[in-house]
């Protein structure tokens, strides 16, 4: 099997979109997302000869960035000391009912439809690496970020039939690649 | 006749107009033309089906990226610190 090799002036262009879909929804907050994935870009590159190859540089990146994400959320549970949870009853008629009891409904799926789009979104972009860099910027660019086919022609200097081209192929090999787990 | 060259599409160009309809970009002609060719085509009808089926997957992920302006502050770091 072929090793896995390191890159990291492609580090940015390839996972920056990744590691940051990853984070936010974690963290809820984009300034702290860019700094967690700043981090992990630097301390990527101080252990980098601790690289072996035996993962791909994506799962070696995103293992850094889960540890970082920790690290946050205990650093601001320690300034904010511990937390202290407090119940009130609504009222005295329920007073002595158990906490369980005053949970969420339970067949309110939110969370987990919550969870299930990330994984979603992170298929996508795991499965958008099977383009070059360029056709999956552009694809982001038009699907994602839905900018306009002019500006993004303008920006790369190519034809609106050359972007549809270049739509259609992400397109399908995106629905061939989420076909196993997701169609 | 006229009408039928009108309306004459091939399976490239079907995709071509499908993929525009993701995009809410293939115009009231395209659309009708491509509903037109879907009837008798079942590999298109293939096709436009995984399509749609990709975009309602596209906006269910609702995926969050970043900026140029991050991702060139991210390449500057990298950069520095090489």
């Amino acid at each position: 099997m072929a090793t896995n090799i390191i890159d990291p002036t492609k580090w940015v262009d390839r996972y920056s979109d990744y590691l940051f879909n990853y984070t936010i929804v974690r963290v809820n907050d984009r300034e702290v997302a860019n700094d967690l994935i700043s981090e992990t870009f630097l301390a990527g590159l101080k252990s980098m000869k601790n690289f072996k190859g035996e993962s791909t540089e994506r799962t070696w990146l995103i293992s850094i960035l889960k540890r970082k994400i920790v690290d946050y959320y205990r650093k601001i549970n320690s300034n904010k000391g511990r937390a202290e949870v407090k119940v009130n009853y609504n009222s005295d008629d329920n007073d002595g009912d158990w906490l369980e009891e005053q949970i969420a409904d339970l067949s309110d799926k939110t969370a987990e439809d919550t969870m299930e789009n990330e994984e979603l979104g992170m298929a996508i972009l795991e499965c958008l690496d099977q383009l070059n860099e360029k056709q999956a910027t552009i694809f982001k660019m038009k699907t994602i970020d839905g900018i306009d086919t002019d500006a993004i022609c303008n920006e790369f200097d190519i034809s609106p039939s050359n972007l549809w081209v270049i739509i259609h192929r992400a397109r399908t090999s995106l629905a061939k690649c989420l076909e196993k787990n997701w169609f | 006749m006229k009408l039928r060259e009108l309306f004459k599409l091939n399976c490239s160009e079907a995709a071509e107009f499908c993929d525009k309809a993701q995009y809410r970009e293939a115009g009231f002609l395209n659309k009708l033309k491509l509903r037109l060719h879907l009837i008798f085509c079942p590999p298109c009808q293939e096709y436009t089906k995984k399509n749609l089926k990709l975009t309602s997957l596209l906006k269910k992920a609702s995926i969050k990226t970043c900026t140029k302006k991050e991702k060139e502050r991210y390449k500057k770091q990298i950069e520095e610190n090489l």
